[in-house]
């Protein structure tokens, strides 16, 4: 492997010589828990990211997602989303044991403002918890439980400037996969391709829609 | 207008034109079509998928409608425990909100008979309420038993009495007055139908108590809004062939019947995916069923010409289906 590159590394004066200082409305706008328009957004919401880190700091940040309002709303202090067949890695779950903080951002499609919500997370297996996530006849395995700590609405500056709703965009997929999959794609550049891209792709696809 | 939801049923659009209060914890909605042109007429006992903007499909008994049905009623108890769709009426429903509204269907229609005696417990009351109506104009006898918590929590009651008088009874827990299902079942007079609905522990207990005493199973009728927990074969995989479509497909024991035949491009309606509101039934032409749903009776389930494959298997390894 080359050499890492690196550049200057600025500490938080420099940068706030460039960027400035948030507006005061903006800097007290986080609040403690979920009031109801936070609420609202959540029971929207088909898709979150949701960023965890171990105990030596290693971040890590994974997708999560099903029909709109699959994360709930427990109370003003509480979050639980469920966790239905992933890779079974569960990179997020084994960094939750070393170190409980959790970052999530909720999307809404054609919504440009995001949800931000931080805590403490634990994972349970709760009967009466994950009974509240069935959903055609499936039940989730466990949930992940976030103690609220702050909650933010982010401005849509960046998904304006990213066009992430406009539909012209979508071609963009076709430009990155080149017609086939991505994992296809990876398969091609580790020189080690196991079968065709066709055979990975139709796979893949009955992965996609036998494990959902 | 129509339009056809996720789930393949017909739905027309409409809009929420009225929520309100009725008890603790109990909001009735009042739908009407967005393009303004009257909704299917009904008939006693029917329900509808109420499908709400983030796609949850929820089954509602209709509590009226006016004589040119321009409006359906609805009501729903908010539950604690949500799994979405009590949660999602309650707290972010508004006026205005556009939802879907399926066509009605009845699993527990108000059969002509000289009397009725009708049991229902907490939000169970929907469904009699248009019973007690019909049976009212037809000049049959009846009496309605309604029980539940305290009255503050009982949707309805004050407007059955003001309309009934003594026809109606209502039985509060919270001033020591349950149903007294013992006195209610010990006797029964020829010809009397007795309707029930309301939570899984009422229902069963009806349906033991009658038994007992004597009442016919298919005098019986009840309405459930959770399947039961059912005794059934193992989950093996099924060869099922779709005889009207022309398609043999392979269920596996993991997948329903319902989203194999899906999956294989059958079209089929289907809706609570849990056995009680009967929008999947099918008629089997070969093969025996392991029925697992709360919408057969025992009759029809032992003749088993019929099934609702969101729910129920197979004894052998094959079906066919008539779809």
């Amino acid at each position: 492997m080359s050499e890492r590159l690196a550049f200057r590394r600025l500490d938080r004066e420099e940068i706030r010589a460039v960027v400035g200082h948030p507006h005061e409305m903006i800097a007290t706008k986080a609040t403690a828990t979920i009031g109801e328009t936070a609420r609202r957004f959540v029971a929207h919401s088909p898709f979150l990211t949701l960023a965890t880190c171990d105990a030596h700091g290693r971040a890590d940040c994974s997708p999560r997602g099903d029909g709109p309002g699959f994360a709930k709303v427990l109370d003003e202090r509480t979050l639980a989303i469920p966790d239905r067949t992933g890779n079974r890695l569960v990179q997020s779950f084994e960094n939750l044991q070393e170190n409980p903080a959790v970052g999530t951002l909720f999307f809404v499609p054609g919504l440009r403002e995001t949800l931000r919500v931080n805590g403490a997370g634990y994972v349970t297996d709760d009967a009466d918890l994950l009974r509240r996530f069935d959903s055609d006849g499936r039940r989730a395995r466990l949930a992940l439980v976030v103690e609220v700590a702050e909650v933010y609405l982010h401005c849509g500056k960046a998904l304006i400037r990213s066009g992430l709703w406009d539909p012209r965009w979508q071609s963009l997929a076709d430009a990155m996969c080149r017609g086939i999959g991505v994992f296809s794609l990876r398969e091609i550049e580790k020189g080690a391709p196991t079968g065709t891209s066709a055979a990975f792709d139709a796979w893949l696809e009955d992965v996609y829609r036998r494990q959902l | 207008m129509t339009t056809v939801a996720g789930n393949g049923q017909t739905a027309f659009e409409a809009v929420v034109t009225q929520l309100t209060l009725e008890a603790d914890a109990v909001v009735s909605v009042r739908l009407e079509r967005a393009d303004g042109a009257p909704l299917p007429a009904w008939e006693p006992g029917a329900h509808v998928d109420l499908i709400l903007p983030v796609g949850i499909a929820r089954q509602y008994s209709l509590i009226e409608s006016p004589p040119d049905f321009s409006s359906y009623r609805i009501a729903v108890l908010q539950q604690r425990a949500s799994r979405g769709g009590s949660e999602y009426v309650h707290v972010f429903l508004r006026p205005g909100q556009r939802v879907g509204v399926s066509a009605p269907r009845n699993h527990f229609a108000l059969d002509p008979a000289p009397s009725y005696l009708f049991v229902g417990g907490g939000i169970g009351i929907t469904p009699l309420l248009s019973m007690a109506r019909d049976a009212q104009a037809r000049g049959a006898r009846w009496s309605l038993h309604y029980g539940g918590r305290s009255r503050r929590s009982m949707a309805y009651w004050r407007e059955l009495v003001d309309r009934y008088g003594g026809a109606v009874q209502v039985w509060a827990d919270d001033e020591e007055r349950p149903l007294p299902l013992e006195r209610l079942l010990a006797r029964r007079e020829e010809g009397t139908l007795l309707y029930c609905c309301g939570p899984a522990g009422l229902i069963d207990a009806v349906r033991s108590l009658a038994a007992e005493r004597g009442w016919p199973e298919e005098d019986v009728r009840f309405e459930r809004f959770a399947p039961t927990v059912h005794e059934h074969g193992p989950d093996r995989e099924i060869a099922v062939t779709a005889a009207r479509s022309g398609v043999e497909l392979v269920v596996e024991e993991d997948e329903s019947v319902l989203d194999a035949l899906l999956r294989a491009g059958v079209g089929i309606s289907s809706s609570c995916r849990s056995g009680v509101c009967g929008a999947c039934q099918v008629a089997v032409l070969e093969g025996e069923p392991d029925h697992r749903d709360d919408i057969l009776t025992s009759a029809q389930q032992a003749a088993g010409d019929t099934m609702l494959p969101c729910v129920s298997r197979a004894r052998g390894e094959r079906l066919v289906l008539d779809v």
